[in-house]
């Protein structure tokens, strides 16, 4: 008894000592961990259940959300976003200025942020490298990586120069007004090149950064340690250690988190969620979530952009392998959404986690049109478009779906597929159904291969142009590497699009994206299904943590109730 | 009991000792007579099921059978997660799930009948190159060999069929070769040889005939596996595909529903796969029996 007293001693001892170092390296202008008795905040290890290994740990060179989950916790950009939010807030940059012509971003960068491991303080020698490694074919690092996510939201950076050791600049070819909503994103995460140049070719497996945890190993498809940084310039984490562990089935998440063995997981399962609500030892965090789930309708109008330039020239057009006559006719487009119950969907397969979608992104983004009303269930309707456009006897089409990758938007992929089919058989469209491995689907996909797709995306800044720019323009319906499966040309679309794009004011582009989402949802060659909600299990005594719209995890506010 | 005994079963043929033999093994028939039952509710799917297999209905979904006062009235055994009759899924499925074992089976039979006759028969470099490109095959597991055929030639059921097929034939035809390897050492080969028979003659009035017996015991047992792997591929997603009613597909879109307590969607195929599996097994074994002079009168475990 005695010795445990002593032991106990210690330990209160210890952690008042932490808490008070915590304030001590608390200077910064964002809000850390509150100190406020902070004593039983400190300590502990908390084991996350992913549903998948991360693929890469270099932040600028993933797109798969495990990579991200792992990379959010290790890295920071110049600005992040406020918790629970897409609006940004200084990070490793403490204030920017924009120049008269838009074009032109510079930032002062915060004094004093250690790397982790002793790899020194972050300049701005780590924040041109961190870019130019991804622009700059002659930067020793670019041939390292494949770079994807640069080509898709940050092409309109022409340069980022050194001003001094604390200022940078970034230059745009064009004023972009959703770029620094994009700067939050984990691609524009800062590493360090005094790192990257020890590891080499290795770096992707020993990621430093200047966030809030620090990596400790990866053991490839079982997990990866994080331990808290203590030198952190916003303050120590309240966790000392935080390991993902990969158990890709939904029920054997649930198990290993009612066992105890990990205190928390992501996508549950829709059919578990009242099993978590009625288990007084877990908790389910949930929230709207900013996604969509479709199915595209392929007329068959595509293009191959030879000069790279983003547009459609002449002689571009190029036919698309999966184009489907009868969808060329808008009635018979809108006769299909008309034809699909989304209501009883969202209820009975998403259990009721998602909302109905009317239009092609979520509730709450700038430009959400909230008086469109999509296309609600009717299936009288839906015949006698089908009718007047010569359909009467019905067709048959393939429908491609995802089988058993479930992602976000669709947690039920096959489910789903197998009541729209019965949906489109009463008014007498036949429907085959057809997968294939999730890879391969994307590529086919790209290619434009599918007659009619079930597909969604996941919001990755919080920004319109991130929906409606890169899933319905027409500039994507580039064949082999479209995001428009719906393969429409569309310009005064394009036009609208392109306009919100060069104006920063507020007002204007909210104006702008209302009225595409009403073109978009008008032109029909998407059928808007659901925004799931984002769920995420939790043991009772872990806390603060914050959902985020975009399915980012962040770990650093989070704690374990002792 | 011998065929050259004539004093004491004076008019009996083969088949008839045999079909005696097997009516004495009381697991046989009750194998049989289940096989029997499945065979015809399934075939008469469209009579006996309660309702259409593809009738969605998605706020009927997950509700009990009979044994809860939650169930509704005409779907004894509940309803799948879209709101099916899973009775009626059951009786459809089985059509599926059978018919690909059986036209497995019937691939394996014919191309490893054939195969194993000229390897036994001919003998030399044909037998080795037929048997060392058997031993290449067997030495994957039948499941992975048929899951990485099923994976070549893309999903559905037509692969499916075909991949078991591939994988049960080498298998056949060892069977046959062996068999046939003891046969035509017989002195009424020989006889036939010596009055100047054709091959052809040889083969399929003697050789072939003479072999039936190995040949029925296995593709009865062969027939319970290739109905299991059936299943197998339907569960891992590359055999049938969705919405058909097949018993292993439907299996596995029905696990995740065990954990939230709805466990009839998930039981009730299993149950399928499991009674017809038994069945042919008892079947099998039953006829091993009857057919095996060894075994015959002797006692199984």
């Amino acid at each position: 008894m005695k010795k445990e007293n002593k032991i106990l001693g210690l330990m209160i001892a210890v952690i008042m000592l932490s808490s008070i170092f915590g304030g001590c390296a608390d200077q910064g202008t964002t809000t850390p961990p509150s100190t406020t008795d902070a004593t039983s905040k400190y300590g502990g290890t908390l084991v996350f259940g992913s549903s998948g290994d991360a693929a890469r740990l270099d932040p600028a060179d993933v797109t798969d959300g495990e990579s991200i989950q792992r990379m959010d916790n290790i890295h920071e950009g110049l600005v992040m976003y406020e918790e629970g939010t897409t609006s940004i807030k200084p990070a490793l940059a403490t204030e920017w200025t924009i120049s008269e012509d838009k074009k032109t971003i510079t930032f002062k960068l915060r004094k004093g942020v250690k790397f982790h491991k002793n790899f020194g303080e972050m300049t701005a020698d780590d924040v041109v490298f961190s870019f130019a490694r991804q622009y700059d074919p002659n930067n020793w690092y670019h041939d390292k990586g494949e770079w994807a996510y640069w080509g898709y939201m940050f092409s309109d950076i022409e340069s980022v120069e050194k001003i001094d050791d604390y200022t940078v600049a970034i230059h745009m070819s064009k004023p972009n007004s959703s770029m620094m909503t994009s700067l939050a994103m984990f691609t524009a995460a800062i590493v360090s090149e005094k790192a990257a140049k020890q590891y080499g070719d290795d770096y992707f497996k020993n990621p430093v950064g200047t966030g809030p945890f620090e990596f400790v190993e990866w053991v490839k498809d079982d997990h990866i340690t994080l331990k808290a940084f203590p030198d952190y310039w916003g303050g120590k984490a309240y966790l000392d250690q935080l390991i993902f562990r990969v158990i890709p089935d939904p029920s054997a998440r649930l198990m290993a988190l009612q066992a105890g063995e990990i205190d928390g997981m992501e996508y549950p399962d829709p059919a578990q969620l009242e099993i978590i609500k009625n288990d007084p030892k877990l908790q389910l965090v949930s929230q709207a979530g900013m996604n969509i789930g479709y199915i595209a309708l392929n007329c068959g109008e595509g293009y191959v952009d030879k000069n790279g330039n983003y547009q459609w020239d002449d002689g571009e057009e190029v036919a698309v392998p999966g184009a489907f006559e009868p969808f060329k006719d808008i009635r018979v487009r809108q006769a299909i959404a008309y034809a699909i119950n989304k209501e009883t969907i969202v209820k009975n397969l998403y259990k009721g986690a998602a909302s109905v979608a009317t239009q092609g992104m979520p509730p709450g983004l700038l430009g959400y049109n909230d008086q469109l009303t999509g296309y609600p269930y009717d299936p009288e309707k839906a015949k006698q478009l089908l009718e007047d456009a010569g359909y009467e006897e019905g067709f048959k089409v393939t429908l491609w779906h995802m089988g058993s990758t479930s992602r976000p938007y669709f947690p039920e992929p096959t489910g789903i597929a197998e009541a729209i089919q019965s949906d489109l058989a009463k008014v007498g469209i036949e429907v085959e159904l057809f997968t294939e491995d999730w890879g391969t689907y994307l590529q086919d996909a790209e290619a434009g291969k599918a007659q009619m797709i079930m597909l969604g995306w996941s919001g990755d800044n919080g920004d319109p142009d991130n929906f409606l720019n890169v899933l319905y323009s027409d500039h994507v319906c580039t064949v082999g590497s479209a995001g428009n499966y719906g393969f429409k040309k569309n310009p005064p679309l394009q036009k609208v699009l392109n306009n919100a794009l060069l104006t920063y004011d507020q007002t204007q582009r909210d104006t702008l994206y209302r009225l595409a989402n009403k073109m978009i949802v008008d032109e029909g060659t998407h059928v808007f299904i659901a925004h799931a909600d984002q769920n995420l299990a939790f043991k009772s005594n872990v806390k603060g943590f914050v959902i985020h719209p975009t399915d980012r995890k962040f770990f650093y506010p989070v704690y374990k109730e002792k | 009991m011998d065929n050259e005994n004539p004093i004491e079963v004076k008019q009996r043929t083969r088949t008839e000792i045999t079909l005696k033999q097997l009516r004495k093994n009381r697991t046989a028939m009750v194998g049989l007579g289940m096989l029997i039952v499945i065979f015809i509710l399934c075939i008469g799917a469209p009579i006996f099921a309660p309702h259409a297999p593809d009738d969605v209905d998605l706020d009927r979904g997950l509700k009990p059978g009979f044994w809860s006062k939650d169930g509704i009235a005409g779907y004894p055994l509940g309803t799948d997660n879209l709101g099916r009759d899973i009775l009626s899924r059951l009786l459809y499925g089985g059509r599926v799930t059978l018919s690909v074992g059986f036209v497995a089976l019937a691939f394996a039979l014919v191309a490893g009948t054939l195969l194993g006759l000229t390897a036994g028969y001919k003998g030399g470099i044909i037998d080795s190159a037929l048997m060392r490109i058997a031993d290449i095959l067997f030495a994957y597991p039948a499941l992975l060999l048929a899951l990485v055929v099923a994976g070549t030639l893309g999903r559905g059921i037509d692969k499916a069929m075909l991949a078991i097929g591939i994988v049960y034939t080498p298998q056949m035809a060892r069977i046959i070769r062996s068999a046939v390897l003891s046969i035509k050492e017989m002195e009424y080969i020989e006889a036939e040889h010596s009055l100047g028979a054709s091959d052809w003659r040889i083969v399929f009035k003697h050789v072939l005939p003479n072999s039936l017996a190995p040949l029925i015991v296995y593709s009865t047992l062969m027939l319970a596996t290739a109905i299991l792997d059936a299943a197998a591929l339907g569960f891992l997603g590359v055999g049938a595909q969705p919405p058909s009613p097949e018993w292993g597909l439907s299996l596995s879109i029905a696990r995740k529903y065990l954990v939230t307590g709805a466990w009839w969607a998930a039981t009730f195929p299993g149950i399928a796969i499991l009674i017809s599996v038994i069945s042919l097994n008892m079947l099998g074994d039953g006829l091993r029996d009857a057919l095996d002079p060894r075994l015959k009168g002797g006692t199984k475990i």
